[in-house]
């Protein structure tokens, strides 16, 4: 077993278990895109908010944790759904860029607010993943992976496994999928195309808060810690902004790639390696790899 | 409906602005008095570094009050103007111009690294003396910064006084060095590599993170490769030291984790959990709750505080509003002017100070800083920190 | 008041001072803004360069943006090549102000059309998000380019000198942005009236069409890039002769996204809306810590409250004007004139 083999695949498994979190947070994205077309700047200050309201349901509020991660989305979800009903129901029709501009300023929003509530210093999350980490036997060496991004990874995967069922097979889901195949069809077989919208920003609340949680407690939380919806948008411009599989991919990928760099290159050019990436995705194939082409008609 | 939202709409920011529109005529009248020495403080008070700024504050503050209440400088009160930069450089060298113009004081204290090396040329244009929180190694140079000091040994100090006590621990050890991808992560490296190599130590890997990065298990793969018998941190306030320690425990790796000033705080440490626990630290100061230190200065902070454990950060202004004040004091009893020049001179002057407990050896201020340090172990259990050396000299 | 104006030649039609009366309030504006440094104290002085500053960037975001429809939020990292240009011009090449300046423009307009191509494939939201590729691609290039840019320490500049005589002061500064803002926003207006400028609005309303009709996209919007670049070059200039300091950390995504809340909230695709977004923006902010200050007697915490709340309010403004005023502080200008100019009559 040559150490070269060794790293290529500690490295990769780190960066899966990175992308695993990428992917969850793109999902969060992408079910906002695929129902209502908004793009989701703020996506980072959802995971920060649902992350924060964990910290202070269990280590301000004292809860178990188990009842502070349910109430945590439950929570996360209620803004989602608030926002959607106040905000973005008044902005349908609008241009896409002052929806846009509008979840940038709804970013700043979120960020001030939490600097109030809970100042701008950086915390730790409450432990709540086991703490043994996984040594996979490769030959005659192990390869370490840390507990907690190997327990995010087996987490991401059963909540991606449910997606899929609930998106498959539940009549919620087939509504959402039809809703963002075509609005007006949708609204004439009687849809609830307005709930749909609801829907969407409810359960893409709930998966950015998801991995919110997962990420602070790898890393911490502070206000600036919604700085990664950057790389998540990275993630779904090469997935493709309106393809569930395609922010799963894309976010493997891009987590994969980032270690690659780390290993290859050097741990400083990780964010710039990110944003190449970003460029040449749009200026080679702007719809990512699985998104659906525009044809845009006069 | 939509004119009467927009009527009150209106009637607030009309009221909004008309509140705040008397101020800018009355700021900046109050007239200063004779028998006060001013000096402004930029305070990164909001932003990522608040804790410190509203720490450094009340220490600034504590401090004026210590001072005015013996007297004062030669009988002149202590006077401070303190402002907000939210630690970002252009806002701190706006404060900078702003204060300086109003109430030209003598003596400035800064907030970052990045602004103390880029408001120097003013410095020494405007002629005042300047000290902050930074401890760089390439400010605590008289010849490129003539009128800066530092409440402290420099980062390439406090690595040094790291790594002589892991030769003194190990001979040829192997060390990492782990540090942040910034001006304040980079300052002391490339001294301390070649340090390292004088004293016989075997360098094994250096981990450098981009700031704001989330994951580190990559780094920690590259670590678990070396094998490093002790991990330098620096260039870290918290993030993601807890997280390095974490996996490197889980990854089996035997090592024993140091790092600089900023990480060896109390507080900090206390924040990061169990982990930090046995975590060696290179300080400048006493801690406020350490057992056997005491000294009128140490004393007044107890007391001020109630007992309540104040911060690294809270020491450092008090540290250079010490130095700073006797400086001044030096100057206007030899019947100098207090320029920049001759405050800097003054400050030189300073030597075998009693620093009333805050420091547990007396101190001289040759240069732009002060060449002495103990290090610390964290004794999570009993909320303390131990020492496990004595005041150790930094070499000129 | 003003019913109507009977033009007879293209000329008089497409003149920007259509009025005698009009004339006269910009006469009156002018002699304002040359008696202002002498009247005003030192705080007001910094802060009218630092509304000079953003008028020229908004006014170049505003003819990329309000103009040609391509929403950047690079903005700002164009400002910084600008900056670091002028700065290292100067200290490497002593050239005086007068050329750096210009020279920042330039070289900001280049790398502007370069990070302008994407436009051509992607659009909208997409060319957003190119954007914002490109300001984090250029701030890494200010961090690692150290020979340049001095890395993460960044650079000093000396002051610029006229004659001889050094303007360290935010008075004397004043003197150079004031006229450059002035400039830029008569070219601006100009613009307007030109071939170019039809072309830019064409490709804003439908680009398609624009094509159809015989306008070069390609050469336009990378026009429009450059354009827009070559303004931000020059603020960021002026800026490092503001500051005299120029680091990695000066120009964010956080301030080119401060431009576009500016343009938003001012008025998206007029001239005098990048004007009144810049001077809202600019201004808010420093109202915030007045107030702040004026509460600290009474709530000592306020002052420590002052950061989150500006966040908050700037987040509250672009969400705030999005929902209730598209049309942003042009509108509510012109609303309020036209409420005048029909008095008696209702609007």
């Amino acid at each position: 077993m040559s150490p070269a083999i060794l790293d290529f695949v500690e490295f990769s498994l780190a960066g899966l278990c990175v992308g695993a979190l990428y992917a969850l947070t793109g999902i969060g994205f992408v079910v906002v895109y695929k129902a209502t077309r908004i793009i989701n700047f703020a996506i980072g200050e959802f995971m920060m908010m649902g992350a924060y309201f964990f910290f202070g349901l269990a280590a301000q509020a004292a809860l178990p944790n188990w009842a502070a991660i349910v109430l945590a989305l439950i929570a996360a979800g209620t803004v989602g759904g608030f926002l959607e009903r106040f905000i973005f129901r008044r902005l349908i029709g609008e241009s896409a860029i002052s929806v846009f501009m509008v979840t940038i300023g709804l970013a700043s929003i979120m960020v001030g607010l939490v600097e109030i509530a809970w100042t701008a210093d950086p915390r730790s999350l409450p432990t709540f993943l086991p703490d043994q980490p996984f040594f996979v036997p490769l030959g005659s060496a192990e390869a370490f992976l840390a507990s907690k991004n190997g327990w995010s990874f087996i987490i991401v995967a059963a909540i991606m496994a449910a997606f899929i069922t609930v998106f498959r097979f539940w009549r919620g889901g087939i509504a959402l999928r039809a809703t963002a195949a075509d609005q007006a069809a949708a609204y004439s077989v009687g849809i609830n195309v307005p709930g749909v919208f609801s829907f969407a920003w409810i359960l893409g609340a709930i998966t950015a808060a998801a991995a919110g949680i997962l990420v602070g407690s790898i890393s911490g939380i502070s206000s600036a810690m919604g700085a990664i919806g950057l790389s998540v948008i990275v993630v779904v411009i090469v997935g493709g902004l309106d393809s569930l599989l395609g922010a799963l991919v894309g976010g493997l990928l891009i987590g994969w790639l980032e270690a690659m760099a780390s290993l290859y290159i050097g741990g400083e050019y990780k964010q710039v390696a990110t944003f190449v990436i970003l460029l040449l995705v749009l200026v080679v194939k702007p719809y990512g790899l699985f998104g659906t082409h525009d044809i845009e008609r006069l | 409906m939509r004119t009467d939202r927009r009527k009150i709409l209106a009637g607030l920011g009309a009221g909004v602005v008309s509140s705040t529109v008397p101020a800018p005529w009355v700021r900046g009248l109050r007239a200063q008095e004779a028998s006060e020495i001013p000096v402004a403080i930029a305070s990164p008070m909001t932003g990522v570094f608040a804790f410190a700024g509203i720490e450094g504050t009340d220490g600034a503050n504590h401090f004026a009050q210590y001072l005015n209440e013996r007297g004062g400088i030669a009988g002149r009160k202590l006077r401070l103007i303190v402002e907000d930069t939210g630690y970002q450089v252009p806002q701190a060298v706006a404060v900078f111009n702003r204060l300086v113009a109003e109430y030209k004081v003598p003596l400035f204290l800064g907030d970052s690294t990045g602004f103390q090396k880029t408001i120097n040329e003013e410095v020494n244009r405007r002629g005042l003396l300047l000290a902050g929180a930074s401890f760089a190694s390439e400010i605590d140079d008289p010849q490129k910064y003539p009128l800066q000091y530092m409440p402290g040994p420099s980062y390439s100090a406090q690595v040094g006084m790291l790594l002589k006590h892991i030769a003194a621990t190990k001979k040829g050890a192997r060390i990492a060095f782990v540090h942040s991808d910034t001006e304040f992560g980079r300052d002391p490296i490339a001294q301390s590599e070649a340090l390292a190599k004088t004293l016989g130590l075997e360098q094994v890997e250096k981990i450098v993170t981009p700031p704001g990065s989330f994951d580190v298990s990559s780094e920690v793969l590259k670590l678990r490769r070396a094998r490093p018998e002790f991990t330098v941190f620096h260039g870290y306030v918290m993030a993601p030291i807890p997280e390095f320690m974490k996996q490197m425990k889980e990854a089996r790796i035997e090592t024993q984790f140091m790092g600089t000033f900023y990480s060896s705080d109390l507080g900090i440490l206390q924040k990061m959990g169990d982990v930090a626990d046995g975590y060696l630290g290179v300080n400048a100061y006493n801690y406020v709750n350490q057992e056997g230190v005491s000294g009128p200065a140490m004393d007044f902070i107890k007391k001020a505080n109630g007992g309540k454990y104040r911060t690294n950060s809270y020491l450092q202004p008090w540290t250079n509003l010490t130095l700073g004040t006797e400086a001044m004091r030096r100057c206007i009893e030899a019947g100098k002017e207090m320029t920049g020049a001759n405050l800097k001179a003054a400050l030189n002057t300073i030597k075998d100070y009693d620093m009333g407990g805050v420091i547990g050896v007396p101190i001289s201020v040759p240069g732009n800083s002060i060449g002495v340090g103990r290090i610390f172990r964290a004794n999570l259990k009993a909320g303390k920190m131990d020492p496990v050396s004595d005041w150790i000299k930094a070499e000129a | 008041m003003r019913i109507g104006s009977a033009k007879q030649t293209y000329a008089a039609d497409e003149a920007i001072f259509k009025t005698n009366v009009q004339r006269a309030w910009f006469a009156a504006l002018a002699l304002a803004l040359i008696l202002f440094p002498f009247i005003a104290s030192d705080y007001w002085q910094l802060l009218a360069c630092l509304i000079a500053i953003n008028i020229v960037a908004a006014m170049g975001l505003m003819i990329l943006t309000g103009f040609t429809g391509l929403v950047s939020l690079g903005h700002a990292a164009f400002m910084g090549v600008g900056a670091y240009t002028a700065a290292y011009l100067s200290n490497h090449l002593a050239l005086p102000f007068w050329l750096t300046i210009p020279a920042g423009g330039f070289v900001a307009a280049a790398v502007g059309a370069v990070f302008g191509i994407p436009s051509l494939r992607v659009k909208g939201l997409y060319l957003a998000l190119t954007t914002i590729a490109a300001s984090f691609i250029l701030q890494s290039i200010f961090f690692n380019w150290t020979s340049v840019t001095g890395g993460a320490r960044g650079l000093t500049i000396e002051p610029a000198s006229f004659f001889g005589r050094a303007l360290v002061t935010p008075g004397a500064i004043y003197w150079i942005a004031m006229p450059i803002a002035a400039l830029t926003v008569w070219w601006a207006r100009n613009l307007l009236r030109t071939r170019v400028g039809r072309a830019f609005i064409a490709i804003r309303d439908r680009d398609i069409s624009a094509e159809l009709l015989g306008i070069e996209l390609l050469r336009y919007k990378l026009m429009s890039f450059a354009l827009a670049s070559f303004y931000a070059g020059m603020a960021g200039a002026l800026w490092v002769y503001l500051f005299r300091v120029i680091t990695p950390e000066s120009f964010r995504l956080i301030e080119s996204i401060f431009f576009v809340a500016a343009i938003i909230v001012g008025g998206l695709g007029s001239v005098r809306g990048a004007i009144f977004g810049a001077v809202f923006m600019t201004l808010v902010p420093e109202l915030l810590k007045i107030g702040a200050s004026d509460l600290a007697p009474y709530w000592p915490d306020a002052v420590k409250l002052l950061s989150p709340v500006r966040t908050i309010v700037f987040g509250a403004l672009i969400v705030g004007f999005l929902m209730f005023e598209p049309l942003g502080l042009n509108e509510i200008w012109q609303r309020t004139r036209q409420r005048f100019a029909l008095w008696p009559f209702r609007t």
